[in-house]
């Protein structure tokens, strides 16, 4: 008790607050500690808190899927033909920045040196990364280098995907179609 | 006042349990779930943790990992499109035979006399490409959140094999219809496989089984997309689930704090 003045007489009278009763008040902080800054860092139950986002992801993702497939047949070309040797011959698309390199580069260089280091690098990543920094403006080293890997990667991509015609000659896409999914 | 999390009571309510907690706690409830009082924290914890299907989930979870900016839940996306690939996948199964002789006229009837089948066909390619599209994007979110620093290292790498995994079965998969744009595709697809030093005939005609893509290649890509990766994947990805689960109260000692 900070307070040890005259007693006023009224510390026995319930007052009445808003129609109830309050029959004392408690000085110093309350026994379950103050209120609790929520912090990110503080764990929260999986059920329901990530079971709910996860259910509402998967629905998300089985409707685009749903939509798609209502929307655009897969396509079906002719019979396989050995003897027929369409032109452009294109790879699918994931392998589509290989193809274009392998149009470069010496076939080694292309179709294993170049995805033999993607492959070690990625797996190397986060041994030779050993920093504690998260954020990506304290690992600048590592994001740019990754960042240029993954754009020239999807630019390539994008040529061997789209802008490859007959030859493997430059076309423009909204001129001559070649892309295959 | 100054609580904020208080005791749920089994309705959440206080006006007495539940239809469905009367149920677990009945006789049969009681069998099938093996903790079926749900009044405190450590009740629920104990319900989640003692239950088949909620297994490869953690108990808890950091509250920072469950907006969506942390993750864009890719991973959750890359897994039901695998569950709808197994789904489409295995009914189209039921009228392909891989032969030359069969494979093209199968996927023609699929679409035309298949009750469903071009539906069907048309969710098994475009999950193929979106899961290609969904794994990538995952790897690259996991790089940039920088998630994959100690301890999960090795999860990282367990990840790059699902992606070779994703790209191996989406490549398996392409050759099945037997149609010029699969039958030049992967034609295209096997010879960087021949550029490979010293072995590289020899790995094309493993890959093959012969010099060009004909139907042992056929049958051998379909027992590869029906078999053997699809096994190879999903124990991959219980690995890496599991690692997942155990590393998701590890303290990542984070320095600078995250976004």
């Amino acid at each position: 008790m900070t307070d040890q003045t005259a007693p006023t007489g009224l510390e026995h009278q319930p007052v009445t607050t808003d129609g109830k009763r309050v029959l004392g008040i408690v000085p110093g902080s309350p026994a379950a500690g103050e209120r609790k800054v929520i912090d990110r860092d503080d764990t929260v139950m999986v059920w329901p808190h990530l079971l709910v986002r996860h259910a509402v992801a998967a629905m998300c993702a089985l409707l685009t899927v749903m939509v798609i497939a209502v929307l655009f047949d897969a396509p079906l070309g002719s019979v396989a033909n050995p003897q027929v040797t369409p032109n452009p011959e294109k790879a699918p698309w994931y392998f589509a920045a290989l193809q274009e390199l392998l149009a470069i580069l010496h076939p080694l260089v292309a179709g294993v040196l170049v995805p033999g280091t993607i492959v070690i690098g990625l797996i190397a990543l986060p041994y030779v990364d050993r920093s504690r920094f998260f954020k990506p403006r304290h690992r600048k080293v590592a994001v740019a280098t990754f960042t240029t890997f993954l754009v020239v990667w999807i630019v390539l991509t994008l040529i061997g995907f789209m802008f490859r015609g007959p030859n493997w000659g430059w076309v423009w896409p909204w001129e001559e179609w070649h892309g295959v999914l | 006042m100054t609580i904020t999390e208080e005791p749920r009571t089994d309705s959440g309510e206080g006006d007495g349990p539940s239809a469905l907690d009367r149920a677990r706690r009945s006789t049969i409830g009681s069998s099938i779930f093996r903790s079926p009082r749900r009044v405190t924290p450590r009740d629920r914890a104990a319900g989640h943790w003692s239950s088949f299907l909620l297994h490869i989930y953690p108990v808890k979870i950091r509250r920072r990992e469950l907006s969506f900016r942390y993750s864009w839940y890719l991973g959750v996306i890359s897994t039901v499109l695998l569950g709808s690939l197994v789904a489409s996948g295995v009914y189209l199964m039921f009228f392909y035979v891989p032969s030359p002789a069969n494979a093209y006229t199968n996927i023609q009837t699929i679409q035309t006399e298949v009750p469903f089948g071009q539906y069907v066909r048309n969710v098994h390619r475009w999950s193929a490409h979106l899961m290609v599209l969904a794994v990538a994007a995952h790897m690259a979110r996991v790089f940039y959140r920088g998630a994959y620093k100690a301890p999960r290292e090795f999860n990282w790498v367990i990840g790059v094999v699902l992606l070779l995994l994703t790209l191996l079965m989406s490549f398996t998969g392409y050759l099945l219809p037997w149609d010029q744009l699969a039958f030049w595709a992967v034609t295209v697809g096997t010879e960087m496989a021949g550029y490979v030093p010293f072995a590289g005939e020899q790995v094309k005609e493993i890959l093959l089984g012969g010099p060009t893509v004909d139907s042992n290649t056929l049958l051998r890509f379909y027992v590869l997309h029906v078999a053997v990766l699809p096994t190879l994947i999903i124990f991959t990805l219980m690995i890496h689930l599991w690692r997942w689960r155990k590393d998701a109260m590890f303290d990542q000692k984070v320095e600078d704090g995250d976004d």
